[in-house]
């Protein structure tokens, strides 16, 4: 049976939904329950991280899906860019400087995480320990295994996630898309000649670190041990810190880590990808900074099932010319299978965020796929980082 | 002994980055003289990584921009497969200069390389480096990325570290799945300290101690606001491991008094979690 995004089909959420007892298909505050905004009323929301990003994720995936939301708690490491948020979110909101506080508040049903990406993870676990849904800003995670912990903790406990990016909607409405989707989702083709290239749009000299760095007095308004967080404790520079931070492998991880995840999430769809991963990984880069991202010429990225992605940086080094770009088409199926393929259900729609936390289905931009696309983006770093074929 | 002239020369082969700090404008004679240095230092053993680290300052006092980068690259290369007996004599030399004379900066950075390229040969000196309080935190992650005889160096430190260096301990050992940190966990669910306590609570998680079962509830039922969030947490892991493991009546006991005992609308999501995990292992 064709699975929906997410991976779970109809009849396994029926299954599951029946042993944990009727009462949980239709959650109580779907309905208004007691002391509950019902989903179809203003999202209750708490933001950490306040700069550049901070509330575009509830502008893009809320209000823009004609659902009201406020903004009940901020929080930032820089004092400065708690300033604004009054006048930009309302006098309701509270400010804070430690995030754990925003979690903690009882009244807050959806928090949206834009701090660098080495926080995301911690904070998306912490809000679905404590009963939020999620918007969380790409990349999804700095390291695989924290991507992983993140899936867990939001199926856990059912919440509802929405990453940063949405290609992928994009994608659905295209009918060469649905179509590929259809195929690759059907288990009809056993073996996949795809080739998906995806050249330029990684800013990959411009995303380069800085080597030599001399530390620099921590400013009164940031706390830098916080800003730090999970990540080593260096000593105090402003290039590590606002914009340039995806320059750093500590936060981020260049070019590649910060727009992967735009250009895999469209990808992972298209051709059926959400629940899995590359096999086998190889790149081209020259040595690698221990602390400043560098540059790279290209990821080659193979599937169990045949399939090639490709990521060509277009600035660096020689391009990728092994193989050539090439779609999967019905043709690539037997006469058999086209029938077969011709009998089955189109993909459905992509939920959007306000109607996934109102039935409490996979929102489009759900956690297994996000943690898969951004997946790639790692692979491919740990390729070039360690120089070796993985 | 100081960096011999010839070591300096090697190293000062290594590229410059370009005008803005960055080696953006790497090409492909860069690549081949970094590729070059990094195999000549190879080849130079115990004497040549030594002289390396003797070009190393801390951050703030001067340029070792070029030592730096190629002591990396050397961890990155002698910790590539085939090089077993390279690598191991490398780590063993950087780990040497843990109690050596050094900035405690350039001990960090040593500790750092250790993780890319140590092996149980340096459990032993990360070990040591637990008790100094600026380096604790960088040696149990090396630890913990290490793994083999890990887990002894961090339970024979934990009774004696203090400070934030408790912490990073008892993260660590949760990590590694610890045998034998059981008692510890269970110790430290009482501590001073919320985020050991904490930490504790994931650790018994992490180790499905079903004989902590009781008592991580009863601390998770005690306490509000972020430890109680995380600590209920560790409850629910604790339950799904016990189940993996097939002690699902374990399981169920934990299911079972987290939905009958979290009833406040804030919970209901760990109420209904609850439900799901009881459907599952009954």
């Amino acid at each position: 049976m064709p699975q929906r995004p997410g991976g779970l089909s109809r009849r396994g959420f029926l299954k599951s939904a029946a042993a944990a007892g009727a009462a949980t298909i239709v959650p109580s505050h779907v309905l208004g329950g007691r002391g509950r905004t019902a989903p179809s009323d203003t999202i209750t929301a708490g933001l950490i991280g306040c700069g550049g990003q901070g509330g575009e994720d509830l502008r893009t995936y809320v209000e823009a899906a004609g659902t009201k939301y406020k903004v009940l708690a901020a929080c930032d490491v820089d004092a400065r860019r708690l300033y604004g948020v009054k006048k930009k979110f309302g006098p309701q909101a509270d400010l804070y400087a430690d995030w754990r506080r925003v979690i903690e508040r009882r009244d807050i049903d959806v928090v949206s995480i834009a701090t660098p990406p080495h926080w995301h993870a911690l904070m998306c676990i912490a809000a679905a320990q404590a009963g939020k849904d999620i918007l969380c800003e790409k990349p999804m995670t700095r390291f695989i295994a924290e991507g992983r912990a993140v899936v867990k903790a939001v199926k856990r406990y059912g919440r509802v996630f929405q990453i940063g990016t949405g290609g992928r909607f994009g994608a659905y409405n295209s009918p060469l898309s649905r179509s590929i989707h259809k195929i690759m989702r059907s288990g009809l083709l056993t073996k996949c000649p795809g080739v998906w290239i995806k050249k330029g749009g990684f800013p990959v000299q411009r995303y380069c670190g800085k080597v030599n760095l001399q530390p620099q007095p921590i400013p009164e308004h940031l706390n830098w041990d916080m800003y730090c967080g999970p990540s080593p404790l260096r000593p105090y520079h402003p290039h590590r810190f606002g914009w340039s931070h995806r320059y750093y492998w500590d936060y981020e991880g260049g070019g590649l880590a910060d727009f992967a995840q735009h250009y895999m999430d469209p990808f992972q769809w298209i051709y059926g990808k959400d629940d899995t991963s590359p096999v086998e990984i190889e790149a081209v880069a020259p040595p690698q900074h221990p602390e400043a991202c560098g540059v790279w010429a290209w990821v080659e990225l193979t599937y169990a099932d045949g399939m090639t992605l490709v990521l060509d940086g277009d600035k660096w080094g020689p391009r990728y010319d092994r193989k050539k770009a090439r779609h999967v088409r019905e043709t690539d199926l037997d006469e058999e299978a086209r029938k077969k393929l011709k009998a089955l259900p189109d993909p459905e729609p992509l939920l959007k965020f306000p109607e996934a936390v109102k039935t409490r289905k996979n929102s489009g931009g759900h956690v297994e796929a996000a943690h898969r696309a951004v997946t790639i983006a790692h692979l491919a770093n740990i390729a070039i980082r360690t120089g070796r074929k993985i | 002994m100081p960096a011999s002239d010839r070591l300096k020369d090697l190293v000062n082969q290594m590229p410059e980055p370009d005008g803005g700090g960055t080696y953006a404008g790497m090409d492909e004679q860069k690549v081949a003289r970094a590729q070059t240095v990094v195999a000549e230092l190879l080849k130079s053993g115990r004497a040549g990584v030594i002289g390396l680290i003797d070009l190393l300052v801390e951050p703030g006092k001067g340029d070792d921009v070029k030592p730096h980068f190629a002591l990396h690259l050397l961890a990155v290369r002698a910790g590539m497969p085939g090089h077993g007996k390279a690598r191991a004599e490398f780590a063993r030399a950087v780990a040497s200069q843990l109690t050596a004379d050094r900035p405690k900066a350039v001990k960090k950075y040593l500790i750092e390389q250790l993780q890319v390229a140590g092996g149980k040969e340096v459990v032993a000196a990360l070990g040591r480096a637990l008790f100094d309080e600026e380096l604790c935190d960088v040696a149990a992650r090396a630890l913990a990325a290490i793994g083999d005889g890990a887990a002894e160096q961090l339970l024979a430190a934990l009774p004696k570290v203090k400070g934030k260096g408790r912490l990073s301990i008892v993260k660590k050992l949760a990590f590694l799945r610890a045998e034998g940190a059981g008692k510890a966990f269970r110790n430290a669910l009482t501590d001073d300290d919320p985020n050991v306590r904490i930490a504790a609570a994931w650790g018994i998680a992490r180790i499905a101690d079903a004989s902590a079962a009781d008592a991580l509830l009863d601390c998770a039922e005690a306490r509000k606001g972020w430890e109680r969030i995380n600590q209920t947490d560790a409850c629910m892991v604790l339950a799904e491991n016990l189940a993996a493991a097939g002690n699902k009546p374990a399981a169920a006991a934990i299911y079972a008094r987290l939905r009958k005992t979290r009833t406040d609308d804030s919970e209901r999501h760990i109420r209904a979690a609850a439900a799901r995990g009881l459907a599952a292992v009954q």
